[in-house]
């Protein structure tokens, strides 16, 4: 079974991908409101994922991103951001980090888990 | 439709209902600043908290199936995102959000 790690401020969005990627994908949930309880949460859950905001108070998704690279144990979990600005400059922004993809908000929540494995190349 | 689908849109439409005291705090915020616009009387504060309002409300009401409410809160980010808005669009736009979210019976 898959296990995904979601990171966001926002506790609707936290709830409905949650909800989504369980009941459509049965995949784990594992979630975090902010950048540094992300960083704990990857740490100590391992997820095969991580979806995680761009805007966050704090430490953004970017930041926080940069400090997982840092991280010899998280390093290499692939990052998705998920944003909700669609500007070109943005994505390419976002692609120069390293991440492994960029998704947009608001996302539909019936394909939620169909775009992550698109994303990352997962065929199961 | 699925079952898993089914289950996914009875339990969004749960969340819809649940969520509501926070949507309307984001529209009330969008309000205030469409008020205190037309008055000539928009904070830089309350225009950054009426901003934020409108980006998260672009990034959440489509999920619900609000695609329009998503569209009018994304020209609203937008707009708010200027100095001094233009209080003659804020205010129908502030109105067609509102009109936006309400669930088609």
């Amino acid at each position: 079974m898959r296990r995904i790690l979601i990171i966001d401020d926002e506790d609707d969005i936290r709830e409905v991908a949650a909800l989504s990627l369980e009941a459509t994908a049965g995949w784990e949930i594992v979630a975090a409101s902010s950048g540094a309880e992300g960083i704990r949460a990857a740490a100590e859950h391992k997820p095969d994922a991580i979806l995680m905001d761009v805007m966050m108070p704090g430490m953004d998704g970017p930041t926080t991103f940069r400090q997982m690279q840092q991280n010899p144990a998280i390093s290499r979990i692939p990052v998705l951001l998920l944003t909700a600005k669609v500007q070109g400059v943005d994505q390419r922004r976002f692609a120069d980090l390293g991440v492994a993809g960029v998704l947009f908000k608001p996302f539909d929540p019936m394909t939620l888990a169909q775009q992550i494995s698109h994303a990352l190349g997962w065929k199961d | 439709m699925s079952e898993a689908a089914d289950k996914t849109a009875a339990l969004l439409a749960k969340l819809w209902v649940k969520i509501q005291p926070i949507v309307e705090e984001r529209m009330v915020v969008l309000d205030r600043a469409s008020q205190a616009a037309a008055q000539g009387s928009l904070s830089e504060e309350l225009r950054l908290e009426a901003r934020s309002s409108a980006h998260k409300l672009a990034g959440s009401l489509g999920m619900y199936g609000f695609d329009e409410g998503t569209r009018v809160a994304r020209e609203l980010e937008l707009l708010l995102g200027s100095a001094a808005p233009d209080p003659a669009r804020l205010s129908p736009l502030v109105l067609e959000l509102r009109a936006s979210v309400v669930p088609k019976s």
